[in-house]
């Protein structure tokens, strides 16, 4: 059963994300105050737009919350994002918040209220251009579990300190692992007794803080 | 000599009208407050001999509020005009930093289930003014 989906925010990424969700035959409500952005969203089929801020109770009754199972508050404010979802927990019952938190000191506070998903978007957007930026080698960077793990494809070069060795004499740091070898048109999910070859991209997964040694171990690079 | 009442910390966030009257009350008295606010025209609200201290900035970032004690503070009141505001930074007092004595200010009850369970205290101005008002209707009668 497709679960229905509250967003509570004025911005493009509240649109495109409903559009997405819809996409996927969920039934999507917007909450929005601005009411130039509802009559745009309007335009939009199958989807449900109200407008009124969603942090009052009489806004959120009048857009049937009730039938919310997953809320999602994207308004620029962390203090009204909390609320937003706090109110759908607490009052409404609904199963799933997640929150767009901007200080990314905030997100294990969402967290320890009850938010099942904190996501900051200033963090996560300036990881991935930081590492763009410094590592040629490197394709999509994804953050995940709060940003404490990120899987990153990673090119293994002809001269690359790794290629040609197994998996076994290779000393990856302890807090990542070679998920897995994409090799022409293969995928290989690595044992220890797998020959990395050059050309291959690999996919790492690592925590924050091993990530770094993990690249420098395979493209045989320093990024100091 | 005049009692001064030590180890008693008061956070204050915002110092709009509420929290400037209880800023300058407070430091009549000898107590110790830090009163936050980020908006710097806004401690003009305090009065010529405050003997706090007025910091301008956000009082629901941590480093913030940890900067200017609220790790020792015995009470904190979060009275800025933003409601949402408040209940971030209450619970934050609360839950983050152990504040024994959290005043939340709030315009009305409609968001009760957030705090009621939590052991902070809640002021609602426009309940409070609206009770003495009646009285005064009442005593006219």
């Amino acid at each position: 059963m497709n679960q229905h989906i509250f967003i509570v925010g004025n911005s493009l990424q509240v649109k495109s994300l409903a559009e997405s969700l819809i996409n996927k035959k969920h039934p999507v409500t917007i909450i929005s105050n601005n009411m130039a952005f509802c009559k745009e969203l309007s335009q939009i089929d199958n989807l449900t737009v109200v407008l009124g801020q969603g942090d009052k109770r009489y806004v959120l009754e009048d857009a049937d919350i009730n039938k919310c199972d997953i809320m999602i508050a994207m308004t620029d404010s962390d203090s009204d994002n909390l609320v937003i979802c706090l109110m759908a927990k607490k009052i409404f019952q609904v199963k799933k918040t997640i929150s767009l938190v901007s200080d990314a000191k905030k997100t294990a506070f969402f967290h320890q209220m009850g938010i099942d998903s904190a996501v900051c978007t200033t963090s996560a957007i300036t990881t991935i251009i930081e590492q763009q930026a410094i590592m040629d080698e490197l394709a999509t960077m994804i953050p995940i579990g709060e940003g404490r793990v990120r899987i990153s494809e990673v090119k293994v070069s002809v001269d690359s300190p790794i290629a040609n060795k197994t998996l076994f004499d290779i000393a990856l740091p302890a807090q990542s692992i070679i998920a897995c070898i994409l090799r022409g048109q293969s995928t290989i999910i690595p044992r220890g007794s797998t020959r990395i070859l050059a050309d291959d991209m690999l996919l790492l997964v690592a925590a924050v803080e091993d990530e770094i040694e993990a690249i420098e171990l395979i493209t045989g690079r320093n990024y100091d | 000599m005049a009692k001064r009442n030590t180890n008693k910390l008061t956070i204050i966030i915002g110092c709009g009208r509420l929290g400037a009257e209880l800023a300058n009350s407070i430091s009549d008295d000898n107590g110790d407050v830090i009163i936050i606010d980020n908006d710097k025209d806004s401690f003009r609200r305090l009065s010529f001999s405050f003997g706090g201290l007025a910091t301008v900035g956000d009082g629901t970032d941590i480093d913030l509020l940890k900067a200017s004690g609220i790790e020792k503070a015995s009470t904190v009141a979060a009275v800025t005009d933003n409601e949402n505001v408040n209940i971030m930074a209450a619970m934050m007092a609360k839950n983050l930093f152990n504040v024994k004595n959290v005043i939340l200010r709030v315009n009305d009850n409609s968001k009760q289930e957030l705090y009621k369970d939590s052991d902070i205290q809640v002021i609602c101005p426009s309940e409070l003014t609206s009770r003495a008002v009646k009285a005064m209707i009442d005593g006219g009668r």
